[in-house]
């Protein structure tokens, strides 16, 4: 019986700090074998090992397309974090995965694609937005919002500066909180919804952020059209196995880590603890 | 596979011979009344004339703490897993307890199977031992489909009737084990296997003082029309002590732990608590249900809703009453699926 509690190892190849508290990882696994079966999808997680300070779960920040890499953007802030954040380069860890299902792709050819994104909830955004980005041609527009509650908390500065830039994406940013340098939107990301142009019955929005936010963009593009299968989120919750065994990412009758994390609005209101 | 009788003379002779290959868990008077199952080192052990056992059978499948793995840090790091592959019988269990181990098995099994449960489950033989009338007043297995006698789920059932115990076969597994012990075993007559049923019947009949209204519960609860009122009343009986999960045939939440003594580490898991304010507690202090009726809802809706039953195969209270037995505050099964009905707690 092949044991799913059973890490791989992998080394850290790099260290990106994306803001005061978060920083990108990346990492790759230590055997060939393993490194070349690791295939995954936009939306999926894994659990991440520092041995002696505990596992927990990350959304994998990058696309996996042509490379045996992959990132993990990580906020410091408990205790499996704050141990991540003291190695560096060369350090081993481990990691089981891929786990959990993934952003809609195919099914979504054609449209104009929204991404929503508050926070760090740009994480589990960027590994679509890079391949829906990549493959342009097989969709009708790409727009990405995105706000962080100031200035100093936007992740991913050098490629939201691309985004804004090149040919084939609509990027627009904003801050709740502006400061003194700041000369873009100030307001909460849902106030960008009034600044793009969509074509609301040919679109599907991809939304990630803290709760609050994914409620209150929730409820915008609903008011704006968009059915209940046309917006897509992914979900955190505390969880320990990722395979649907502790019990801990449990949603009503869902498991976070195992039938999700990524569902449609309409699944979300299926949820017997879904609270609008 | 045809049932058999095993004479009462013969039994000490059939839990000998148990022993010699397996572990064989029994139920054990510990104290004066109380009634454990454990590990039995002598066929007289084994307690025959027991109502239930104080806990059910999940530690020895699940234990409350075990170690999923050791890891060394020093030179380039190592992980291993360790599987325990005792075999084990598990002999006499009440058929409510039975039940609640096909549920650990559906949560266990799946599409995804747990290695520490699943190696201990597929090395054990189940030996369920029927109960010819209520065995304590806080039973309500006749409510749930978990007892007093069973129809599948065990290798063995067996009967306590006058001439010796009626052994029915309930799996190959179950078979394997009367075919090699067919010198002790003798066919069971027709008027056996009737005073069996006719048995079942009078037993069924001797439950009653608590009643839980699963069917009923189950369709609120499934249909998220449960009186929130209710929730709010149970919260406030409710110590969160965690007492009902830990003895519950079928709780089995865990949480994982690393530990390190130098470089050397395990990880562990633990038995967790639904109910517990940290349990679903994110790291950045975000609590999805922060309040202890959210917590309620949530157990009793893994419990007994129609969704949670139809993803393990049944819903999961097999009615073993521990819950009724441990909870000080009133807010057990019975007591929680009767308020539901009512929309409000009484």
């Amino acid at each position: 019986m092949s044991n799913p509690y059973l890490p791989k190892i992998a080394s850290i190849q790099k260290v990106k700090p994306e803001t005061y508290d978060t920083t990108t990882f990346t990492l790759q696994l230590d055997d060939p074998t393993e490194r070349k079966a690791f295939q995954y999808r936009p939306g999926q997680f894994v659990e991440l090992s520092v041995f002696g300070a505990g596992e927990a779960p990350f959304c994998i920040s990058s696309s996996g397309h042509g490379r045996d890499t992959f990132d993990l953007s990580v906020r410091k802030v408990g205790r499996v974090t704050d141990a991540l954040h003291e190695m560096g380069e060369g350090g081993q860890v481990g990691v089981r995965g891929p786990l959990g299902n993934s952003f809609p792709f195919e099914e979504v050819e054609g449209k104009h694609i929204l991404f929503v994104g508050g926070g760090i909830g740009l994480f589990p955004l960027r590994p679509q937005i890079q391949d829906v980005y990549r493959e342009r041609d097989r969709f009708a527009s790409i727009t990405v919002l995105y706000g962080a509650r100031t200035a100093e908390d936007l992740v991913y500065r050098d490629e939201l500066e691309e985004w804004q830039q090149q040919e084939g994406m609509t990027c627009l940013l904003t801050v709740d909180v502006g400061a003194e340098g700041w000369t873009g939107n100030v307001g909460v990301v849902g106030t960008l919804l009034q600044k793009v142009e969509i074509d609301v019955p040919n679109a599907v929005a991809f939304v990630c952020g803290p709760p609050i936010m994914i409620r209150f963009v929730v409820q915008d593009l609903s008011g704006m059209g968009f059915g209940e299968e046309a917006i897509v989120t992914t979900l955190e919750r505390h969880m320990r196995c990722g395979i649907g065994k502790c019990n801990h990412c449990m949603i009503g009758d869902k498991w976070v880590c195992k039938d999700g994390p990524v569902f449609t609005y309409r699944q979300m209101k299926a949820m017997t603890e879904f609270e609008e | 596979m045809t049932a058999r009788m095993l004479p009462h003379e013969r039994i000490d002779e059939f839990v000998a011979r148990l022993m010699q290959s397996a572990e064989v868990v029994a139920p054990r008077r510990v104290e004066v009344a109380d009634v454990f199952y454990g590990p039995v080192s002598s066929p007289g052990e084994v307690a025959w004339d027991y109502g239930t056992a104080i806990e059910p059978l999940k530690r020895f499948l699940l234990p409350q703490r075990e170690t999923m793995l050791r890891f060394s840090t020093d030179g380039g790091l190592k992980v291993e897993a360790e599987c325990d592959e005792r075999e084990r019988v598990f002999l006499g269990v009440r058929c409510c307890d039975v039940t609640g181990l096909g549920v650990m098995d559906a949560m266990y099994g799946g599409d995804i199977p747990d290695p520490y449960y699943m190696s201990r489950r597929e090395r054990s033989t189940v030996i369920a031992l029927t109960c010819l009338e209520a065995p304590e007043e806080t039973c309500f297995c006749v409510c749930c489909d978990a007892g007093p006698f069973l129809t599948e789920g065990y290798d063995q059932q067996w009967t306590s009737l006058p001439e010796g115990m009626l052994v029915e076969i309930g799996s190959e597994r179950g078979e394997a084990l009367a075919r090699a012990n067919e010198d002790l075993l003798a066919p069971a007559e027709l008027d056996q296997i009737a005073a069996r049923y006719r048995l079942a019947r009078e037993a069924e009949k001797t439950f009653g003082d608590f009643k839980s209204y699963i069917a009923g519960a189950m369709a609120k609860l499934s249909m998220n029309e449960v009186d929130p009122e209710v929730w709010e009343q149970a919260a406030m009986r409710c110590t969160e002590c965690g007492g009902c999960t830990y003895l519950c045939p079928t709780c089995s939440c865990f949480t994982v732990t690393d530990r390190m003594n130098g470089s050397e580490g395990v990880r562990e898991r633990h038995w967790d608590a639904c109910l517990n304010n940290c349990y679903a507690r994110e790291a950045s202090g975000h609590n999805p249900r922060p309040e202890r009726s959210d917590r309620l809802r949530a157990r009793f809706f893994h419990k007994i809703s129609h969704q949670w039953a139809e993803r393990n195969g049944r819903q999961a209270c097999v009615g073993c009453g521990r819950c009724v037995v441990g909870c000080m505050a009133w807010a057990h099964m019975p007591a929680v699926t009767e308020g539901i009905r009512r929309g409000v707690m009484t």
